[in-house]
């Protein structure tokens, strides 16, 4: 007698080992193999949108940075900038480079954070915990600077919250100097560890043509050959510091973690290239927003992040709208890398090495 | 072999190792200087101007009260969100959090408030409510008739020819009392942030 | 109490199971518990083993302001937890709903309308080391006296 095999609709979640934050995936399975799955959002929303309406930036910035907290500097920097956008609001050249350096800093932690992640689901304890601990020497970096450790509140229109002072910029080249020595090692173990392979490579395949399909952003989008998709290409300071985005071609999980790994010694040396070139000067030019209506992008750690505005006389926010980048990656990954995943046991280092972050879908 | 295990065994019970295998615990952490904590009062007076309730985002996350030493910013610990803006935003230094009152003296940096009022002229009834409710009227002149109208220019809000006239936009403190007592909500004060460079004079 | 029961209170007062639930927060609380496990802080030198499984959980770490989404669900959380149990709020959120407590919005703070919280971490988020002193300070508390329920 054979053994039958049935189909079976397997959810996981929302309360999950694996997952930091509340989501179901439910994946329809036959056997081991998962023909298809569907993510099921909804326990998140707070309805920030709505709550930003009617209100000046100060307050705004605060609910824009808790859209997200793991990327909050990026909420803060897009919101503040499409506000200058708005109002004409020029900023200072060490501002700018400043905004730049703690940007980066916190695209350094987010990945790594990611990374930990998807170490720790595939049960690498050990380099998961090597990659946390990394991770607090950023932290502690991005708390020297800005004096908070994940809400930093840093950007402010025309300018920056406070000044890098000399003691801690030295801080920050020699910790940046630890970082890239214990970056370069933990990417070497991920890179030629037999079993990571075993779970990673080849695993939750998501190709260019997929890609493109599903409108998939940021390191996602990287890992299957479109560098083109990064935002920073078209950020002036970005252009300044001759950005170039780095891409892989495989698109399996093994290549997202591989593009963290790859982002993180990007942005080392591109806050290098920015003390290098940091001048004396102003850090706050002042200016008031005004009224007028923008969609700006931004560079997310997850992808593209865009905001549109509206704003009254006063500069208060009359109309906003946020659209953040992880719901186009949790597409991509439902539909496209979880389908046809060899085992259930893959379904949430899939999920995990799409970098899915709900609290920022859902806002 | 045996040699080895006896080694092994010697290792294991010498009291140090078993001390450190059972007991060992991380450095105890401090916090750092520079991070910003809870604001805490430098001792300093003051004023009321009430600027740091203004910035504050957080929704009931610092109230000013009047204590027998005279009015005192009280941060309610549940709410705030250590952002510091309170800090930045006091004229007087009366707050102080982690580095901030330190940064703000070397960058030279500061908040500024600036109000800025609108008056609905269509919807505005002229019935003075606002410019006799304004305290800083009433400071200019205390005699002024229910229907908001007076003798003189100098004051902040004015009734003129049936609607509200605002005269002296940079005498307002903020405090949104006219906002309040307005029936047709047809006036509104904005409170503007600013992030400047302090003025020279000032330090 | 048996002396049994006071020596198996002792033991298990040593290991404590936590797990945490996210019911609408930024995030960052998420990230700054995710942080107590990092070799600088090392929760699990303390015996607390930051497991996620609400079944085999001592403490529960409530992080957010508690969404419409989790009407039921939390309660249902707290109900499969076995006893002895505390929960503790984590953040803002679930004491004053933070900056999210304003109107027009859909978050229904505090969670201590729902389900008992017997300890609170103020701050936006809170530092790691916060969360680890207040867990500490929570863990003895949980097994003291405890007796199985006839």
């Amino acid at each position: 007698m054979t053994k039958r095999t049935v189909d079976v609709s397997i959810p996981v979640g929302p309360v999950h080992p694996c997952w930091k934050e509340p989501a179901r995936v439910k994946c329809e399975t036959r056997g081991e193999f998962v023909l298809s799955a569907e993510v099921e959002l909804g326990y998140m929303k707070k309805g920030i949108e709505r709550i930003m309406r009617g209100r000046p930036w100060q307050e705004v910035m605060f609910l824009a940075e808790r859209v997200c907290g793991i990327c909050s500097v990026i909420h803060n920097m897009v919101f503040i900038e499409a506000l200058e956008k708005i109002s004409a609001i020029a900023v200072p050249e060490r501002a700018a480079l400043l905004r730049v350096i703690v940007n980066e800093l916190d695209r350094m932690q987010s990945h790594i954070l990611a990374n930990f992640s998807y170490c720790y689901t595939i049960e690498h304890e050990t380099l998961g915990m090597y990659l946390l601990d990394t991770r607090e020497k950023v932290m502690d970096e991005l708390e020297r600077i800005t004096g908070a450790r994940v809400t930093c509140a840093y950007i402010v229109p025309g300018g920056v919250r406070f000044d890098l002072r000399a003691e801690d910029a030295l801080h920050l080249r020699a910790s940046l100097e630890a970082l890239e020595k214990d970056i370069t090692r933990y990417m070497g173990m991920f890179e030629h560890g037999p079993l990571i392979a075993l779970r990673s490579r080849g695993i939750g395949i998501l190709t260019k043509d997929a890609a493109q399909e599903a409108c998939a952003v940021g390191p996602t989008a990287r890992a299957s050959g479109l560098p083109e998709s990064d935002r920073r290409l078209r950020h002036p300071t970005y252009q300044k510091l001759g950005f170039t985005p780095v891409s892989r071609e495989e698109g399996d999980n093994f290549a997202r973690i591989m593009m963290r790994f790859q982002e993180v010694l990007q942005s080392i040396a591109l806050i290098r290239t920015c003390l290098d070139t940091l001048p004396e000067g102003p850090i706050r030019g002042g200016g008031i927003p005004g009224e007028g209506e923008v969609a700006y992008s931004g560079e997310a750690p997850r992808g593209e992040l865009s905001y549109f505005i509206r704003t009254d006389a006063a500069g208060r926010v009359v109309e906003i709208s946020i659209q953040t980048p992880s719901i186009m990656n949790i597409e991509a990954c439902c539909h496209y890398m979880l389908k046809g995943v060899a085992s259930l046991a893959d379904v949430p280092s899939t999920f995990v090495s799409s970098d899915p972050c709900i609290a920022c879908t859902e806002r | 072999m045996p040699l080895s295990i006896v080694y092994y065994a010697k290792e294991f019970f010498r009291g140090e190792w078993a001390r450190k295998f059972l007991a060992a615990k991380t450095a105890p952490l401090v916090t750092p200087t520079y991070f910003r904590n809870y604001p805490e009062l430098t001792g300093k007076t003051c004023t009321h101007h009430l600027f740091c309730m203004m910035a504050c985002p957080a929704p009931g996350a610092i109230d000013v009260v009047r204590t027998p030493e005279g009015w005192m910013p009280r941060i309610h610990v549940g709410h705030c969100i250590r952002c510091g803006l309170c800090v930045e935003a006091c004229p007087n230094g009366v707050l102080r959090s982690g580095r901030i009152l330190e940064s703000m003296f070397y960058d030279n940096t500061k908040l500024s408030f600036s109000f800025r009022i609108d008056v609905d002229t269509e919807r505005c009834m002229g019935c003075g409510n606002c410019a006799v409710a304004c305290p800083v009227n009433k400071l200019i002149d205390s005699q002024m008739s229910h229907g908001g109208r007076a003798s003189t220019d100098d004051l902040l809000l004015k009734v003129n020819e049936g609607k509200c006239q605002v005269l002296h936009v940079e005498k307002c403190t903020g405090c949104k009392t006219c906002e309040h007592h307005c029936p047709n909500e047809a006036i509104h004060v904005a409170r503007l942030l600013e992030a400047v460079h302090a003025p020279e004079d000032e330090l | 109490m048996t002396v049994l029961q006071s020596l198996k209170n002792f033991v298990r007062s040593k290991s404590i199971h936590v797990a945490y639930v996210d019911v609408g927060s930024c995030n960052g609380c998420d990230i700054e518990v995710l942080a107590c496990l990092a070799p600088r802080y090392d929760i699990e030198q303390y015996g607390i083993f930051v497991h996620n499984n609400p079944r085999e959980a001592d403490v529960l770490l409530v992080i957010g302001a508690y969404t419409p989404g989790w009407e039921g669900k939390l309660e249902g959380l707290w109900e499969k937890i076995p006893d002895p149990k505390v929960a503790i709020a984590i953040g803002n959120c679930p004491i004053s709903g933070c900056l999210f407590n304003r109107p027009h919005t859909l978050v229904d703070p505090p969670v201590a309308k729902h389900i008992p919280i017997a300890a609170q971490v103020p701050g936006c988020p809170p530092r790691p080391t916060e969360i680890l002193s207040a867990i500490l300070s929570v863990a003895p508390t949980v097994f003291k006296d405890y007796e199985v329920r006839k």
